[in-house]
């Protein structure tokens, strides 16, 4: 079930705290496997995540009770993660361990990886997937990995269809051209 | 399976995929801090209010009300309404016709507690503490004079985190969790306190202004 009963986002919306806290219960998993891979990093993520549901509880009394809550959720999630992604981008000067910062992760250059660290094939993934523009890297994730429809992801991003589908094309172009430069050099 | 999703795109969507666990300690986080940000969007107290309830106070006899109220008829009387036609004239304002609508006027000067234009605004702030076998636990800190009957936490679900949200005003704090009335245990989460003076562990809360 990747969708909760929409019974519950009305109540919800209607102020019944129990309702809120199962929608948090539902939700906070997958919103937190979005923002981790949108961010790079956990505490990001997590603060993504708790912005994200502290302004939908806000936002309530403005959604429509005929509309569909998931579509609506990642929308204020992923603007929290980009503006999130924005800000780290301007501060962020230390490299924590096992994290490439946004700002040194050129789209041109090879991916350097110390073999010393041992990085299993889902580091590998993140740390390619952090080398992708933020639009493309957010269409992907929506797409293949939180299976959401173009239309859904339209609503989510705001961008039209035909722009989506050439981001997700780019990003699957550049993943797949550098993670076989992963494998060839970790000789899988 | 799409056009562009092949071999090494679907292994890297499979990597990407995995679903983080549930955590009852995230969810109560996130739910204290939902309430945290209700109490500090709580609308404030109009003017009037604050009159009213200053006046209420037990400290002030029946009588010093009476000479407050009528020395806030006059204050009202002069600055709306004798002198009103004048001012209007003269091309001067009252600084009461700037009020936003829906609240009584209060006449300038009279009687608004000193505090609330400048006074430095407590912060919600949510606490979280895992103890499994706690019957009770209650905050206590310096931002509610240690004062165990203020602020109870509240158990997330039957065996679940305990959960509160403090009002501390920005600069550095000094609190602690008392469990069953009788422990006093330190916030495993913040740094801990040098310089307590209530006897047990304690822990340190910074408190940025909003």
């Amino acid at each position: 079930v990747t969708e909760i009963d929409p019974s519950v986002p009305s109540r919800a919306r209607r102020g019944d705290e129990q309702a809120f806290l199962e929608i948090v219960e539902f939700y906070y998993p997958r919103c937190l496997r979005f923002a981790r891979n949108m961010m790079g990093n956990e505490q990001d993520a997590e603060e993504a995540v708790q912005d994200a549901f502290v302004r939908v509880h806000d936002s309530f009394p403005r959604f429509r009770e005929d509309a569909r809550f998931d579509p609506w959720l990642f929308r204020i999630l992923a603007n929290r993660c980009r503006t999130l992604l924005s800000r780290a981008k301007r501060h962020r000067s230390l490299i924590e361990y096992g994290e490439v910062p946004l700002a040194v992760a050129s789209a041109a250059a090879p991916i350097e990886v110390d073999d010393d660290f041992g990085a299993d094939w889902a580091e590998e993934v993140r740390i390619v997937l952090d080398t992708l523009p933020p639009e493309q890297k957010e269409a992907f994730l929506l797409r293949h990995v939180e299976d959401l429809s173009y239309e859904d992801i339209a609503a989510i991003t705001g961008a039209g269809l035909s722009a989506l589908r050439m981001r997700v094309k780019r990003a699957c172009d550049t993943l797949r051209i550098r993670l076989a430069e992963v494998e060839q050099r970790n000789g899988t | 399976m799409e056009l562009e999703r092949d071999e090494t795109i679907e292994r890297a969507v499979q990597a990407l995929a995995v679903m983080p666990p549930r955590d009852a300690q995230a969810v109560s986080r996130v739910m204290a801090a939902v309430r945290a940000n209700g109490v500090s969007r709580a609308p404030r107290p109009s003017r009037l209010a604050l009159v009213l309830e200053w006046v209420r106070q037990p400290s002030l006899s029946v009588a010093s009300a009476g000479a407050l109220a009528a020395a806030a008829l006059v204050l009202g009387f002069f600055s709306r309404g004798a002198f009103g036609k004048a001012g209007a004239e003269t091309g001067t304002r009252s600084a009461l016709e700037g009020q936003p609508t829906g609240e009584y006027p209060v006449p300038a000067g009279a009687i608004i507690p000193a505090s609330n234009s400048n006074e430095v605004r407590a912060v919600p702030v949510p606490l979280v503490f895992e103890a499994r076998n706690a019957k009770t636990v209650v905050v206590v800190g310096d931002f509610n004079g240690w004062d165990e009957s203020k602020t109870p936490m509240v158990r997330y679900g039957t065996d679940g985190p305990w959960t509160a949200t403090v009002l501390a005003k920005p600069g550095r704090h000094v609190y602690a969790f008392l469990v069953d009335g009788t422990t006093l245990v330190a916030d495993p989460r913040a740094p801990r306190a040098k310089d307590l003076d209530y006897g047990g562990d304690a822990s340190v809360l910074m408190v940025t202004p909003p």
